[in-house]
């Protein structure tokens, strides 16, 4: 009975070990693997995110210079932020949060401007 | 007289998180014959393996298995490098380690869980999960995921900790251990518990032999038999000792998972302290040719992976063995004879994981 005790007092003082979930939400942790997002900006389409990924879920159109990225079937492994040389693909520890659809990301970026071209 | 039934258990039962179904032949209330009805999860890994690119192959094999999915991913990491002939640097061998054993613990914590839940003692199962808790964030943390964790790569591993995440999973095993040791009397000593446990389903050591059977389950029928004593990783600089339990019943596979708990903390302990300094990754190069097997310890005994490689970026053949397939024909040795309100605890003693089993 008294080792109960202390579990009772234990119990009574400790605060809840669930958290109220959609009103409080936790930190993400800081090396957490949230999502992939692209800053397009850097992007050279050169394809080996899309050769690296093993969900099939990135496509590269080097011609029309567009990347194609599904989020629901990535499986964010981080294999495309490793095989990214530009610094282009990155992940955040941010989740994706849930959806009704599954749409599919379109990044485009714009012809490259020479110098020669603007005169 | 008594009569015969059969009925079916499963595929959907409250107590098997997976589908399999047991069709037991009943006499009153004692069980005659089992019948396994396996193939409800089956979704053609090795097949999907033969057809990826050998390293996109790690990320696949990790997803046979929900709970040791890191044991998965170093096994079939240290089978390819066997083909490729590279040595992982030391650091990325203990690192390996490390989330090997937390996977492990996170995994026993699992199954003592489900073995409260299993004689309907939810306060128990929840309270012990409240500790496994612990681990997952600990996973998170250092990892990034909280179950498949993806951190073995071919030829090392894809991330390292630093002092600070070394401290913070000092800091959280200690926590864990704490608590742990708060609630294990509830398990291994409570009457009720050992009333569900003690004499069940029991499975003598010449069977255990006889039959097969590997890891808890073989360790807890009094055979010393652990595949981290062959080694592999960093386990050899470990220093390592088998749980040993004599009794051989669903009681003994708890204590014998329970003291591996303890067990696995001080493994992990071990591996940070003597973390080395260097590099994680050696670089691949080339593409398997030849045949390799690796057998690793998973949470649930041996895992064995036998590989092909015919040269080529695609594996020739990827065959897994995991540790439910060889406990599964001792269960059926177990069951006969039983009460059937005994089933569930008795099912649930092997730790069965059925999706490792079907793939």
């Amino acid at each position: 009975m008294p080792k109960m005790l202390a579990t009772v007092v234990d119990n009574l003082v400790s605060r809840p070990a669930t958290r109220p979930h959609p009103y409080q939400r936790r930190e993400a942790f800081v090396r957490a693997r949230g999502r992939i997002i692209f800053d397009i900006s850097r992007c050279v389409f050169c394809g080996a995110c899309a050769l690296r990924c093993p969900a099939g879920a990135i496509r590269v159109n080097r011609a029309e210079r567009e990347l194609v990225f599904m989020p629901f079937q990535c499986i964010v492994c981080g294999a495309c932020v490793e095989g990214c040389r530009r610094g282009c693909a990155q992940i955040i520890p941010q989740y994706h949060s849930p959806a009704y659809s599954k749409p599919e990301e379109y990044y485009r970026a714009p012809l490259p401007v020479r110098e020669d071209d603007q005169l | 007289m008594a009569v015969k039934t059969v009925l079916p258990f499963g595929p959907q039962h409250p107590v098997l998180p997976e589908p399999i179904q047991l069709r037991i032949t009943l006499e009153d209330e004692s069980i005659g014959q089992v019948l396994p009805a396996l193939g409800y999860v089956h979704r053609g890994i090795e097949k999907a393996g033969e057809k990826n690119d050998y390293p996109l192959n790690v990320f696949l094999v990790e997803r046979i298995c929900g709970i040791c999915s890191a044991t998965h991913g170093l096994a079939y990491c240290l089978a390819i490098e066997k083909l490729l002939g590279i040595e992982p640097p030391p650091r990325a061998n203990y690192l390996r380690v490390v989330w090997a054993e937390l996977h492990r613990l996170h995994s026993h914590l699992l199954w003592l869980g489900l073995l409260a839940d299993a004689f309907g003692f939810e306060s128990l199962f929840m309270q012990i999960w409240r500790i496994r808790e612990t681990v997952m964030d600990v996973l998170e943390q250092t990892a990034g995921n909280r179950v498949i964790i993806s951190v073995c790569s071919i030829g090392g591993v894809r991330r390292d900790l630093s002092e600070q995440q070394i401290e913070q999973t000092m800091n959280a095993l200690a926590d864990c251990e704490r608590q742990l040791k708060a609630i294990l009397p509830a398990i291994l000593e409570d009457y009720t518990v050992k009333k569900r446990t003690v004499g069940k389903g029991v499975l003598p050591t010449e069977k255990a032999i006889r039959l097969g059977v590997v890891g808890p389950t073989l360790r807890a029928s009094g055979v010393a038999q652990d595949l981290r004593m062959t080694g592999y990783a960093a386990y050899g600089e470990l220093g390592f000792e088998p749980v040993v339990e004599q009794a051989g019943d669903c009681y003994a596979r708890a204590v014998v998972r329970a003291r591996e708990c303890f067990q696995t903390i001080d493994l992990i302990r071990r591996a940070l302290e003597r973390l080395p300094e260097g590099d994680i990754q050696t670089k691949p190069r080339g593409n398997p040719n030849g045949k390799a097997i690796v057998r690793v310890e998973a949470p649930r005994g041996e895992l064995m992976y036998f590989v092909v490689g015919n040269g080529t970026k695609n594996l020739e053949r990827m065959r897994v063995r995991t540790p439910t397939l060889a406990n599964a024909p001792a269960l059926l040795e177990m069951l006969p004879g039983a009460e059937f309100a005994d089933v569930p605890v008795i099912t649930l003693s092997i730790d069965p994981c059925i999706s490792c089993t079907e793939r």
